[in-house]
């Protein structure tokens, strides 16, 4: 059955291990046919940033931006 | 020549402190500093071994922490920190100088200045 | 009931979720450095299932052996099954 999953992101991209933990989430999720909701809140909102050059560690702009073409919403 | 201390006390991967540690480690000694690299409390869980960052998107911090001491940092871990982490002294590589606290202090004393992650 | 914790044992975050479960009796996935309280003996007389995310305890070098009895390495896709299953999920501590 399809369910619903709301995942909170209260951090800055690259300081926290949050934003993969929540990029990994969402992509499992909405492979398995699941609507995915992220919302950013505080310092999240800078996950959403463009133009990120984040290299050695996940860069949040870009794989945001392919989850958003697998139908990921995203909430500021 | 001029010699920092750099002391780390949070565990790798779940924040940025160890790979900012380890960074600014290897930016002193590129810079001709003498950098002593301090690993209290969570901070020892950087000198693991066995770290495997395979599909995580995130860079080995084990590995660099090896690039680290092969450039010429001065790795310590705190011995009481490495007992309460589950960590035995035979498990921290070869290279990295286990010492006490009293030992801590003076290599801190000697610094010229002192970064805390 | 299902508590989801990321924080360490080092932190009060971390402690916190692990008691709420506790006293919840709930079911828990440790995940980010709260994985090292599958390690043998953080985890004391805890009830409830304990999963732990597979990558990443081997990112922090968490070798099984030093895993306590009864803890199950799972990936994300298992994580979001037993998301999908519960009827609550708390957290993220």
């Amino acid at each position: 059955m399809s369910k619903t999953f709301t995942l909170l992101l209260g951090t800055s991209p690259y300081s926290y291990e949050n934003t993969l933990t929540t990029v990994k989430i969402a992509e499992s999720a909405l492979n398995k046919g699941h609507t995915v909701n992220v919302i950013a809140s505080g310092d999240g909102v800078y996950c959403f940033l463009k133009a990120q050059k984040a290299k050695g560690i996940t860069n949040a702009e870009e794989k945001f931006s392919e989850l958003i073409q697998k139908g990921l919403r995203v909430y500021l | 020549m001029k010699n920092i201390a750099i002391i780390l006390r949070r565990s790798p991967y779940g924040d940025i402190n160890a790979a900012e540690a380890v960074r600014h480690a290897m930016g002193g000694v590129a810079d001709d500093l003498s950098v002593a690299l301090i690993l209290v409390d969570s901070g020892v869980l950087l000198a693991k071994q066995g770290q495997d960052d395979t599909e995580t998107g995130f860079t080995n911090l084990g590995e660099v922490l090896t690039d680290c001491m092969e450039m010429g940092v001065d790795v310590y871990s705190d011995k009481r920190s490495i007992r309460e982490q589950n960590m035995d002294t035979a498990d921290i590589p070869e290279g990295i100088k286990v010492v006490t606290g009293p030992e801590i202090a003076d290599i801190i004393k000697s610094a010229k200045t002192t970064m805390i992650y | 009931m299902f508590v989801i914790v990321k924080s360490g044992p080092d932190t009060q975050d971390g402690k916190r979720g692990i008691k709420l479960a506790r006293d919840m009796s709930a079911d828990i996935c440790l995940i980010q450095n709260a994985v090292y309280f599958a390690q043998k003996e953080r985890l004391d007389g805890f009830c409830g299932k304990v999963y732990l995310l597979d990558k990443d305890a081997t990112l922090r070098g968490i070798r099984d052996d030093e895993l306590e009895t009864g803890t199950k390495k799972i990936d994300y896709d298992g994580l979001v099954e037993i998301m999908a299953d519960e009827d609550k999920i708390v957290g993220m501590f």
